[in-house]
């Protein structure tokens, strides 16, 4: 949105209903490097990694440091949140090895909570799981562990068996085997990421395009007269989507996570 | 459906093709990324999750202690409830038997008291009768003496005066009058 309003100047208010970047890139992309540490240059978006990691330690760190017997109303809603994932998430789609992973699904649930948060985030405006870094690392971590513990579990099986499933009539197995190989091993970590991804980019558009478009036009009003009230519309709208991507946000999160526990799951009880 | 859309807006860029960047991830922020993630991963898996696991332990112990504690106050509590209890029964029946031992002997005494107080009354009676038949035996005893005295006065009179019948019948009027002023 800063990005938008900045840009009002191009936006031209007198043909158009309403205003768009040239090239959405430009509400996504900061390459400008604010500072450096060796050759990691600092954009916005890095920086606002590193917020939301630090934002995750914190809330953590806050939440759980004084031990209490009976804990503040901060520190329940944080205990609340770990629980969630331990037993909403770990234990129930796993099972009781669930257990193991918990440190991994808590700290990708968490993280990408933030990180999606940060769109609807006021003076932030911007979801860190927007850029495709975060979304694609994580589902290729949750990939490398399912994939490893499906070999280290079933050994050579977890392959054949997923090529050549007995379970199904042997005219259909080829094909069955073809789609479930295809599927596990090269659609699955790309839709985790996609889905992340495109579910962010698309609400950080619209709430710039229409909170953006919504603000410039009812500014220009001293240019444009009543063509100003254009942006009451895209306002209204804009506030709407902003509180569905609250939903959006927190629904992500969790469903990224679940799906990550669910792959490990079928890794981790494969039979076929 | 977002995907939907956002897919329709890159295409009213007419720039499709020049945002496949945007998909792929950035070399910069994917080491940012990695780094950033680490630091909450190892925090979660280093910090977070023991010292909630620990808190959980003490809180879990604290209550479980806390209840055996109530417990055991409580078994503490019946065992005195019954021996106050125990203690309240014999006070009472100590107290009836007190109460009822105080009533046997206020009627003993009533008892005594009304047989004392009836030989009293007898005593006095059978005194007081003694004492009216002494009297009146003494007032008897007394007037005999007096009417012999007065019978001898009187024979004395009536023996000085016999010589005259008008004496003599003065002297019975004397004697009549006499007789009137005793």
């Amino acid at each position: 949105m800063d990005q938008l309003i900045l840009a009002s100047e191009e936006c031209d208010v007198v043909n158009e209903v309403i205003c768009a970047p040239a090239d959405v890139k430009e509400l996504f992309e900061f390459t400008d490097v604010i500072f450096s540490i060796g050759p990691l240059g600092f954009t916005r978006t890095i920086i606002l990694f590193f917020l939301a990691a630090f934002v995750v330690v914190g809330l953590l760190y806050f939440g759980l440091r004084k031990q209490r017997m009976v804990p503040s109303k901060f520190g329940v809603v944080i205990e609340s949140l770990l629980d969630f994932v331990k037993n909403g998430i770990a234990k129930d789609i796993i099972g009781p090895e669930g257990a193991r992973y918990v440190p991994y699904l808590t700290a990708i649930f968490l993280f990408i909570l933030v990180g999606n948060l940060f769109e609807v985030t006021p003076l932030i405006n911007f979801p860190i799981t927007s850029r495709m870094a975060i979304p694609a690392f994580l589902a290729i971590v949750t990939y490398v562990i399912f994939v490893f513990i499906g070999f280290g579990k079933n050994k050579f099986r977890f392959l054949l068996d997923t090529v050549w499933p007995k379970h199904v009539p042997i005219g259909l197995r080829w094909l069955v085997g073809l789609i479930e190989l295809v599927s596990i091993f090269l659609l699955r970590p790309f839709t985790l990421a996609v889905r992340l991804f495109a579910n962010m980019v698309a609400g950080h558009l619209m709430l710039t395009l229409l909170l953006g478009s919504g603000v410039i036009f009812l500014s220009a009003f001293p240019e444009i007269g009543l063509k100003a009230l254009v942006g009451i519309p895209w306002f209204a709208l804009g506030l709407g989507i902003y509180l569905f991507e609250i939903v959006v946000s927190v629904l992500q999160a969790y469903i990224f996570t679940l799906l990550s526990a669910v792959y490990i799951q079928s890794s981790v009880h494969f039979e076929h | 459906m977002q995907f939907l859309i956002a897919t329709i807006l890159y295409q009213e860029e007419g720039e499709s093709s020049s945002n496949v960047s945007l998909v792929l991830p950035e070399t910069a922020e994917l080491i940012a990324g990695i780094i950033a993630f680490a630091i909450v991963f190892f925090f979660v898996w280093k910090w977070a999750l023991p010292t909630l696991n620990k808190t959980l332990e003490t809180r879990q112990q604290a209550v479980s202690g806390e209840l055996a504690g109530a417990e055991k106050a409580k078994v503490e509590a019946e065992s005195l409830l019954s021996d106050y209890k125990a203690q309240l029964a014999d006070a009472k029946s100590e107290g009836n038997r007190i109460l009822e031992d105080a009533r046997v002997t206020a009627e003993q005494m009533k008892t005594d008291l009304l047989a004392k107080a009836e030989g009293e009354a007898d005593n006095i009676r059978s005194k007081a009768r003694d004492d009216a038949s002494a009297e009146k035996s003494r007032a008897l005893s007394d007037a005999r003496t007096q009417v012999g005295d007065i019978s001898v006065e009187l024979a004395g009179k009536i023996v000085g005066e016999e010589l005259d019948a008008d004496a003599h019948q003065a002297l019975i009027d004397r004697y009549l009058g006499d007789l009137e002023t005793l």
